[in-house]
């Protein structure tokens, strides 16, 4: 895996100049602040009906203006949000040099195909671990700022781990993403995918199998729904699997693109 | 040292389509080689075996005394490439482009990249985004990554694609200039006979995947067919007169008459005697040679003659 260290910093290049960062610290940003406005809401649900935040009819959900329904919430963004977030980068990092006409440049150089392709790795997780960090400082602040009551450190170190696993486990699954964007050569394959996945995890956890499918996984862990041990492991052979086939795909197939 | 580029019996199948198909040539070093064919016809499939992104359904390949294979040593440290068009990232300056492309060769200086900026002449390009450049210029962009790490062996698939007539000059002078002052060795691409003639030493030419000629530069000219091209006022005497002397004749669409024979074309003045004391003076006589378009045309069969 010779010169990684500069693969790291052209693709950190090429990601830096492209309007992704802009474009998905945007949608990063719509969570806590939905998460917030959900807060003011529950906080004060008839103040928001008098100045409009909410229809007079709105029904709802049950739920409290506290921390840790605010960092569930936040959570649960993370789990299923960032499937579509985290695999959108994945996507364009990976499925950007085949849409480009770009990646036949990658392929014979003196930096090795594995260390392009880790470098491609490290920067998509790099920045979804930023997403997460923004989706939760930001959301501290709007949850002090809405004046969630104070709670044990301990609730609130709970609510902050639940965040960190999910956003764990929602980033181990790009990389079948990014498998996808080099065997579909493009952007376009991986992004239905990942509609795809979020589609199926909602049918196949309503009908009670979704701790064996991957993508259902972190929603279910971020809900508080009892999963076992099985199900984290499913989610991190399937980011293996995913990983191990891009890497192979890159080294073995065929390249006419 | 071997040559700098071997192939022997190199096949390429997709399916039941066969791309390449027996290819076996050899590219000393220090030569430009041209690899000549219609669009389709298997250069590029073989590019890209000889850069290791398509694995051969038979033969081997070997660039600078390595095979290229998975797992062996790869000599990518001493290629620069282009591969069919020159494409670069959109969003990146001309300069961004190329210290990327820099990094990605290591031990290559950083004023690599002035001096590629200067060669290819993208100076006052440097700080505009490759996506706004125009082809020529992207074509520029392209060699000029391929030239970063002062490459042993260039490979350049249609390296004057997009290049008008100025830059297509420029980048026949660059490439003489790498061969004769560096040493390097050029394999390149083309469909355009009359462009490589002018560039390459000798010249492959590959057509339906297989290398159906093998020849250098200085054999065009006896390869190419003539023929001695005559007019006279009475053009059916004149032929009379030439058939007589053993001259078998036709007439061209045009109306002069064409004549064929290897005797007459090295000795027209004798064919001009002959009408002379016949009493029919040519007014016309030239000796026509068989462009290169029209030979290249030949010699792969697409205008019903056969290749000598």
């Amino acid at each position: 895996m010779n010169n990684l260290a500069q693969a790291v910093w052209v693709e950190t290049l090429k990601f830096r100049r492209s309007k992704m960062p802009p474009l998905t610290l945007l949608g990063f940003l719509l969570i806590p602040l939905m998460g917030g406005f959900f807060m003011i809401i529950l906080k004060d649900p008839e103040f928001a009906r008098r100045v409009g935040l909410i229809s007079a009819k709105a029904q709802l959900v049950a739920g409290t203006a506290d921390w840790p329904t605010f960092l569930n919430l936040l959570a649960q963004a993370v789990a299923i949000g960032g499937i579509i977030l985290f695999g959108f980068i994945g996507s364009w990092v990976f499925g950007r040099e085949y849409s480009d006409r770009t990646v036949k440049d990658l392929l014979a150089l003196p930096t090795s195909r594995s260390a392009i392709v880790l470098a491609k790795f490290v920067v998509v997780m790099g920045w979804s671990v930023v997403a997460t960090a923004v989706i939760y400082f930001v959301g501290l602040a709007l949850g002090t700022a809405v004046g969630l009551p104070s709670v044990p450190d301990e609730v609130f170190w709970q609510g902050t781990i639940t965040i960190v696993i999910s956003a764990i486990l929602t980033i181990s699954l790009v990389a079948p993403i990014a498998f996808i964007a080099s065997v579909g050569r493009g952007y376009l394959a991986p992004l239905g995918a990942a509609i795809l996945v979020i589609f199926l995890a909602q049918i196949i956890a309503i009908v009670g199998y979704g701790e064996y499918f991957p993508w259902a996984v972190p929603a279910l862990y971020s809900q508080g729904s009892p999963i076992g041990p099985v199900s984290f492991l499913l989610v991190f052979l399937t980011g293996l699997a995913g990983m191990a086939g891009t890497f192979l795909w890159w080294e073995l197939a065929d390249q006419t693109k | 040292m071997g040559p700098a580029i071997e192939t022997n019996h190199l096949v390429k199948r997709y399916g039941k389509v066969t791309a390449v198909d027996g290819l076996s040539l050899q590219v000393e070093r220090g030569e430009i080689y041209a690899f000549l064919g219609l669009n389709g016809a298997g250069k590029t499939t073989t590019i890209r075996m000889l850069l290791g992104m398509v694995r051969p359904s038979a033969g081997e390949a070997y660039v600078l005394g390595k095979k290229i294979r998975l797992g062996e040593k790869k000599p990518w440290a001493s290629v620069g490439y282009l591969v069919e068009t020159a494409d670069a990232y959109p969003e990146l300056t001309v300069r961004q482009n190329l210290e990327a492309m820099r990094r990605l060769h290591p031990n290559v200086e950083p004023k690599a990249v002035d001096r590629v900026i200067e060669q290819l002449g993208l100076a006052i390009y440097a700080n505009r985004r490759a996506g706004t450049l125009s082809h020529g210029n992207a074509q520029r962009l392209g060699v000029a990554k391929a030239l970063l790490h002062s490459p042993e062996l260039l490979i350049l698939d249609e390296p004057a694609n997009g290049l008008d007539p100025a830059g297509i000059v420029e980048m026949r002078n660059l490439l003489f200039k790498l061969t004769r002052e560096q040493g390097m060795t050029v394999f390149m691409s083309s469909h355009i006979l009359g462009e490589v003639s002018r560039l390459a030493q000798r010249i492959g030419i590959i057509h339906e995947g297989r290398l159906v000629q093998e020849l250098d530069v200085a054999d065009l000219e006896h390869n190419r067919w003539q023929r001695l091209l005559i007019r006279a006022r009475d053009s059916q005497a004149a032929c009379a007169i030439l058939q007589g002397a053993g001259f078998p004749t036709k007439m061209t669409a045009t109306g002069a008459i064409a004549v064929e024979e290897t005797a007459a074309i090295e000795r027209p003045d004798e064919i001009a005697t002959r009408l002379v004391n016949a009493g029919n003076a040519p007014t016309m006589l030239v000796t026509e040679q068989e462009n290169l378009e029209d030979y290249f045309l030949r010699l792969i069969g697409l205008n019903g003659k056969n290749a000598s």
